[in-house]
């Protein structure tokens, strides 16, 4: 029979070609069905890439809080201001005895006139210490903490500060670094489980919508497997169209966080320029730009392999 | 071409819709399956097609025992198969072009190639020019056509119809049975199933006669009045 069947599959290279030209058919079927019922399948990609976009929103927000951390950095030394009568030799010998401590990585002076420059930078106390009879600031010493201290050893240090005769005031910084680390962990847990549970979602948004496919053209595929169709030229099409969710919704998902971006990009504008430009907004990173379709069509065509092979399990007529 | 060995087919049911069949079907024959409606004549095609199994008894087709394909190997059976369906069983959100294509898409068959056979293949069921139309917009009897043409674009060495004029008025079901008389005299072997015997009286074939899933009659060609 198979001498005349002109029909059989090739092999070789031919076989090759035969299989490319397979999925090229596949991949403008799945396209036609999609162009088919436009709406609906705008609704699917919409409702996946505002799914996709909320653990991309939290990753933008996380990001710059993390980025303001670290901008933040010298927050992390304890300030201590000494007391007024304090002069800079005495201020000089002190830092330098501080120096020689082995849980302090460095420690810099800040001259009163340093102090006052700064505030007189801060809107509004410009006119106000021009009415200052004097200098009331004293001097101050930034101590930077060695790195890899422990909370403890960090307490133990600021105690010892405090205990200084020349020492009027000490302020830790870096115990509310110490919270916002916590909190930025907290938030990146809680970022990577909504992206994890979205993701799942998607998978099962895609696999629903996929199913439903499947069984409105069940009469096609019979069709299609009895005039000689594989298992996997049948779903193929499936796959195809699970990737084009996937992927469209990957890019409604960043297009979303690129339009909550310049929405709030004046507004944070004011912020950074109130910090004196310490401060920097940033956006997506490229990566994220290119991975997160990348990503959500690999969702796309895992849902819609779970649904089409849950379907081609059945036997064929 | 076709072998029938004791082959009988039990429903889950428990109705014996074959019993003990035997019969040969030669390379480039063309014959009628025919009996009252349950005879058998839907199963017998079933089997061969490998859309059904069977219960007992052997089958060949174009020399391969079918009781030795797999899951994975009925699509590639069934790529050497023409098939034709009562209810034509076209795809009506298609063209009548891209219908006729399918069976040469699954083979994954150069588009320019497919193109020339899809034209020859309306040809020659008379629906030339006729490619770009929605099935829908054709008569009965052109989709049984359009059925046609899809079994024979990619030359199978073997075509089964089932009641393939069961829908059709005299005059159109002779026309298509002068279709697959045709196309046997080029070679294909060709195997029907109809209840309509003033037709088959007229066609003058072999006619293989079912009676409750029972061979009772194997008339040869030369024999039918």
């Amino acid at each position: 029979m198979n001498a005349r069947a002109a029909t059989t599959a090739p092999r070789g290279r031919p076989r090759l070609a035969a299989w490319r030209r397979q999925h090229a058919w596949c991949l403008r079927d799945s396209l036609h069905q999609l162009a088919r019922r436009p709406f609906g399948t705008a609704l699917t990609i919409v409702v996946m890439g505002l799914a996709l976009s909320l653990p991309l929103a939290f990753y933008l927000l996380l990001a710059n809080v993390q980025h303001l951390s670290g901008a933040l950095g010298e927050s992390q030394s304890v300030s201590v201001f000494l007391k007024p009568s304090i002069t800079m030799d005495t201020a000089e010998s002190l830092a330098q005895d501080l120096r020689a401590r082995a849980d302090v990585a460095e420690v810099t002076i800040r001259t009163p006139r340093q102090g006052l420059a700064e505030l007189a930078a801060v809107q509004g106390f410009g006119e106000a210490l021009h009415a200052l009879p004097a200098n009331p600031l004293p001097y101050v010493l930034l101590v930077q903490p060695r790195k890899g201290l422990d909370r403890a050893q960090a307490g133990a240090m600021v105690q010892a500060l405090r205990a200084l005769p020349q020492v009027d005031l000490v302020q830790d910084d870096g115990q509310w670094r110490a919270r916002l680390d916590a909190l930025i962990a907290l938030g990146r847990r809680a970022t990577l489980l909504l992206a994890v549970l979205l993701g799942a979602a998607a998978v099962l948004v895609i696999g629903n919508t996929v199913r439903l496919d499947i069984r409105t053209r069940a009469d096609e595929i019979a069709v299609q497997q009895l005039v000689g169709a594989s298992a996997s030229f049948v779903r193929r099409p499936y796959l195809y169209e699970g990737v084009w969710y996937g992927l469209a919704a990957g890019i409604v998902a960043v297009l979303l966080v690129l339009l909550l971006e310049a929405v709030l990009a004046a507004p944070v504008r004011e912020l950074v320029a109130s910090y004196a430009g310490r401060l920097q907004f940033g956006g997506l990173p490229s990566t994220a730009l290119l991975l997160t379709p990348l990503c959500a069509a690999a969702l796309g065509w895992l849902g819609a392999w779970l649904a089409s092979t849950r379907h081609l399990l059945r036997p064929s007529p | 071409m076709i072998r029938f060995d004791s082959v009988s087919k039990r429903y889950p049911g428990g109705r014996e819709a074959l019993s003990n069949l035997s019969f040969r079907v030669e390379t480039g024959e063309m014959a009628f399956v025919t009996g009252h409606s349950g005879a058998g004549k839907t199963t017998l095609l079933k089997l061969i097609a490998l859309i059904e199994r069977p219960t007992g008894g052997a089958i060949e087709v174009g020399g391969q025992n079918l009781a030795r394909v797999k899951r994975g190997g009925v699509a590639r059976l069934r790529r050497g198969i023409g098939m034709v369906f009562q209810d034509h069983r076209l795809l009506m959100d298609r063209s009548v072009a891209d219908n006729v294509a399918l069976p040469l898409v699954i083979a994954g068959m150069p588009r320019e190639e497919r193109a020339r056979r899809v034209r020859a293949a309306l040809d020659k069921v008379g629906l030339g020019g006729r490619g770009g139309d929605a099935p829908a917009a054709l008569s009965a009897g052109e989709q049984q056509r359009v059925g046609i043409a899809r079994a024979i674009a990619g030359r199978p060495a073997l075509i089964i119809a089932d009641e393939p004029t069961g829908n059709l008025d005299p005059q159109l079901a002779e026309e298509i049975m002068r279709l697959f008389v045709g196309l046997r005299e080029a070679g294909t072997t060709i195997l029907i199933a109809s209840h309509d015997l003033p037709l088959l009286k007229r066609m003058k074939q072999r006619a293989i006669v079912l009676d409750h899933g029972r061979l009772i009659d194997d008339v040869p060609a030369s024999e039918v009045a």
